[in-house]
């Protein structure tokens, strides 16, 4: 946002508390004083230099629930992100110690723990079940031992597949998770895409810098933009397609990376689609391969909160129901409570279990009354999250069309 | 390609949209917020049809008594809570205590109680914002002078950190603490001990109404089930924005349309309309990163008028933004001295032919043959003065979802 969107964007906050009354966190934590009094409230002391409720801002779950809510169009969340960058900079940590310091440093840098835990997986999951290890996580990270870290997996590698080459290209932004702990998702993303006619190119991606940002890295999260920028621009200078299978991925490459001011970066929004946007778009040319087979299946849908806030509706439910025997029904729930790495917090992990509660009680309802038989989300945070709070195993919506395709992985 | 796209997630637009679902249409709303449900009172005001009908290019004239009824009784089909038969005047609670008249009110919000009432305890939950109980005292034994107002204060343990804070609770904190299984639990403690109290001073409990801030028992099975067991009614109040019973209907709305298949997108507005002679073929959405494009036979446009941001207002001119249609504005003086008297830009909208189609304020001839304009957007109509917000809202959006 330049100085004018800044000031029409607080302007047009006309203090109806909507945005305070839907946000998850402030429903579930007292002290947070909520996206109407963080954002535009604070903003008007903000402008003239006065700091106020600064320790609160790093509680913002960057849900984006507010933006969403907000029957105005204030961009809150970018007001509080912003707000929680200045007040780093000037050296006002919000009340993080040394050891919260280096704990957010980690949780941000999902790909450092990524490389390490890719290694030797198996090592790496059977030693993070040991809870003196977790206790040990707790006491000396404050990364909660209770949270559901999500299980390390063989690096992803996408292998192409050997049939005729496709004369269209897509490039594929996996993401942290698909890369380090579902890469199997990967495969089955690529395998679809190839399916439609596309040569998928996976270049080596960074992070995409959300968790970054969201740990208050903000320096760390431009410096991957940039690199990530830089392996894009000849592809997006050629005209192609940017597709990404996580929903957090693609709202950063459509929101945040227009922001840089590197070469690709006025084009990355245009040419960022969500894997079941860009899907639903060849849908729409008459392009989509309609070869489905039978798939006798009932889902329950989570729409993750960063689906959400991209204003593209939800392409996926759209898609599987031209899907034969597909039976999905929208569980229309609220945010997980995870927030990319917020539940792993030691303080955090509470507060994201309560905000997911509603969500758990009604999977586990669904999944006992037979309306579903087992749920999807895009997101793999959200995955994690669910599975850890209802016990109830989640899955891509990708994996449904690979089987509609009659597709392997190999 | 569509069956039908809406513009505009309020009650008008939502109900278009669950109507034409229920046909089997496939159905879009697209809504840059939650809609303006979340500030409602949840009463729906239906003013005086008789009277209405008669009035040139009132949206009850133009559609017509019947097709009003119809839509009232559909309303009242798909949340048989809310109560009210034609022609006759309801009363709930306005947030400072004097009663207000309604079309539709659910059951717990209706007033009606407080006729034969000898007691009414007014109940005080600890920290609740935007609530004057003394305020209300008064402005109640000013309406009910046979009875007498006793305060019952409470607190609960749920809210102890926000007590020790001295952070105010919204009405709708409290009201959703309610909805949840503890709460219903807690609720019951509430009533326990009232009810001790009650007995120790009072010999008959048959003539006490309970008057009940920040709790909204329509859309809860659980908690109806629960006041239903005590020996004297509960009456809900209204409750200034952000309103949980506001907020409710729109969750029960959002439900419904999303349960029929709908699909909503929130959040994100429109951005450019595209036309070809007298239709509307696609409309571009501002998605993030770039705008996505939607196709659709039929659309409505449901944007909320001024308040709702469908028309945008400046000393110079008044602008319809989706679709650039003609505005009627009154002429003269937009404004009067008098805040709560009658304002003429309230009659500011679209005019439209029979059809809520659209029309060219000069020729009067049709430009657009597959929009239709409903709720707020609509031309010649005044929800302040003729009480009929609601009513033009459910009737308008009633008829566009039988026409989708």
């Amino acid at each position: 946002m330049d100085g004018q969107d800044k000031v029409s964007s607080l302007d047009a906050c006309i203090k109806c508390s909507a945005c305070t009354a839907l946000c998850p966190v402030a429903a579930v934590y007292p002290s947070f004083p909520g996206p109407k009094s963080l954002g535009p409230d604070a903003e008007r002391f903000r402008l003239e230099g006065i700091a106020t409720y600064t320790r609160y801002l790093k509680d913002c779950s960057n849900c984006k629930t507010c933006e969403v809510t907000c029957p105005s169009g204030v961009r809150i969340t970018d007001m509080i992100l912003r707000a929680r960058e200045m007040a780093l900079q000037e050296g006002q940590t919000g009340g993080k110690d040394r050891r919260r310091r280096v704990r957010d440093r980690i949780l941000g840098r999902a790909e450092y723990l990524g490389r390490l835990g890719t290694v030797f997986p198996n090592l790496t999951n059977e030693m993070l079940k040991l809870s003196f290890l977790r206790g040990g996580l707790e006491n000396a990270l404050g990364i909660s031992r209770y949270a559901p870290l999500p299980a390390y997996k063989p690096k992803f590698k996408p292998t192409k597949n050997t049939s005729p080459a496709n004369s269209k290209q897509v490039v594929y932004f996996p993401g942290c998770f698909v890369t380090y702990n579902d890469s199997l998702t990967g495969l089955a993303v690529v395998r679809v895409l190839e399916h439609q006619g596309y040569d998928v190119i996976v270049p080596a991606f960074g992070c995409c810098g959300v968790p970054l940002q969201a740990n208050g890295e903000f320096e760390g999260a431009r410096k991957n933009v940039r690199k990530n920028l830089s392996l894009l621009n000849p592809y997006l200078q050629a005209g192609i397609p940017v597709i990404t299978s996580c929903t957090s991925c693609s709202l950063a490459l459509k929101e945040e990376y227009p922001k840089s001011r590197v070469p690709g970066g006025e084009l990355i929004g245009q040419q960022t689609y969500d894997l079941f946007e860009f899907l639903w778009f060849l849908h729409e040319r008459g392009e989509l391969k309609k070869d489905f087979q039978e798939v006798t299946v009932s889902l329950g849908y989570h729409a993750p909160c960063h689906l959400k806030a991209q204003g593209i509706g939800i392409p996926s439910l759209r898609l599987l129901r031209l899907i034969p025997g597909v039976q999905v029904t929208n569980l229309d729930s609220e945010c997980c409570g995870l927030s990319g790495s917020y539940g792993y917090k030691r303080e955090k992990y509470p507060l994201a279990m309560e905000i997911g509660g509603p969500l758990f009680a009604r999977v586990q309802a669904g999944v006992t009354n037979r309306e579903f038989q087992s749920i999807i989300t895009e997101c793999g945070g959200c995955q994690v999250q669910i599975q850890h709070g209802s016990g109830i195993e989640i899955k891509h919506p990708i994996w449904i069309f690979l089987k509609a395709y009659g597709l392997s992985l190999t | 390609m569509w069956d039908g796209i809406v513009v505009g997630g309020g009650l008008a637009g939502l109900l278009a949209g669950i109507r034409g679902a229920e046909r089997g249409k496939e159905i879009l709303i697209i809504s840059e917020g939650v809609g303006s449900l979340i500030y409602s009172s949840g009463v729906i005001d239906v003013g005086n049809p008789g009277l209405l009908t008669k009035q040139k290019n009132h949206p009850y004239a133009l559609l017509g008594e019947t097709a009003l009824n119809k839509a009232l009784d559909y309303f009242r089909t798909l949340f048989p809570d809310y109560r009210g038969e034609r022609g006759e005047v309801q009363y709930a609670l306005t947030p400072l205590g004097t009663s207000r008249q309604g079309g539709l009110i659910p059951e717990g919000l209706n007033a009606g109680v407080l006729q034969d009432g000898q007691l009414m305890v007014l109940m005080v939950p600890e920290g609740m914002k935007d609530f004057f109980p003394e305020v209300i005292k008064v402005n109640l034994e000013k309406t009910y002078p046979q009875s007498v107002l006793t305060i019952h204060q409470f607190r609960l343990e749920a809210f102890e950190a926000w007590y020790a804070l001295g952070k105010p609770i919204t009405g709708m904190d409290y009201a959703r603490y309610w909805c949840s299984a503890p709460g219903t639990r807690a609720l019951k403690n509430v009533f326990n001990s009232l009810v001790q109290r009650l007995e120790n001073t009072t010999t008959d409990l048959r003539n006490i109404v309970i008057i009940f801030p920040g709790l909204s028992a329509g859309f809860s099975m659980l908690l109806q089930e629960e006041l239903k067991r005590l020996p004297f009614p509960v009456l809900e109040m209204t409750a200034f924005p952000p309103s949980f019973a506001g907020y409710e209907l729109y969750q029960a709305l959002r439900k419904r349309f999303k349960a029929l298949g709908g699909e909503m997108i929130v959040g994100a507005g429109v951005k450019e309309v595209e036309r070809q002679g007298k239709r509307c073929q696609r409309i571009l959405v501002q998605s993030k990163g770039k705008d996505s494009e939607f196709r659709a036979r039929k659309f409505v446009l449901a944007t909320g008028g001024i308040f709702g941001g469908g028309i945008e207002v400046t000393p110079q001119e008044a602008k319809e933004m989706v679709f650039g249609l003609p505005l009627f504005v009154p002429r003269g003086e937009w404004t009067k001295a008098e805040f709560l008297g009658e304002q003429p830009y309230a009659r500011m909208g679209v005019e439209v032919d029979h059809e809520l189609r659209p029309l060219d304020l000069k020729t009067h001839e049709l430009i657009w043959e597959n929009v239709r304009v409903i709720g707020r957007m609509l031309a010649h109509w005044d929800p302040w003065m003729e009480h009929c917000g609601g009513g033009v809202a459910l009737a308008s959006g009633w008829f566009a979802g039988e026409k989708m």
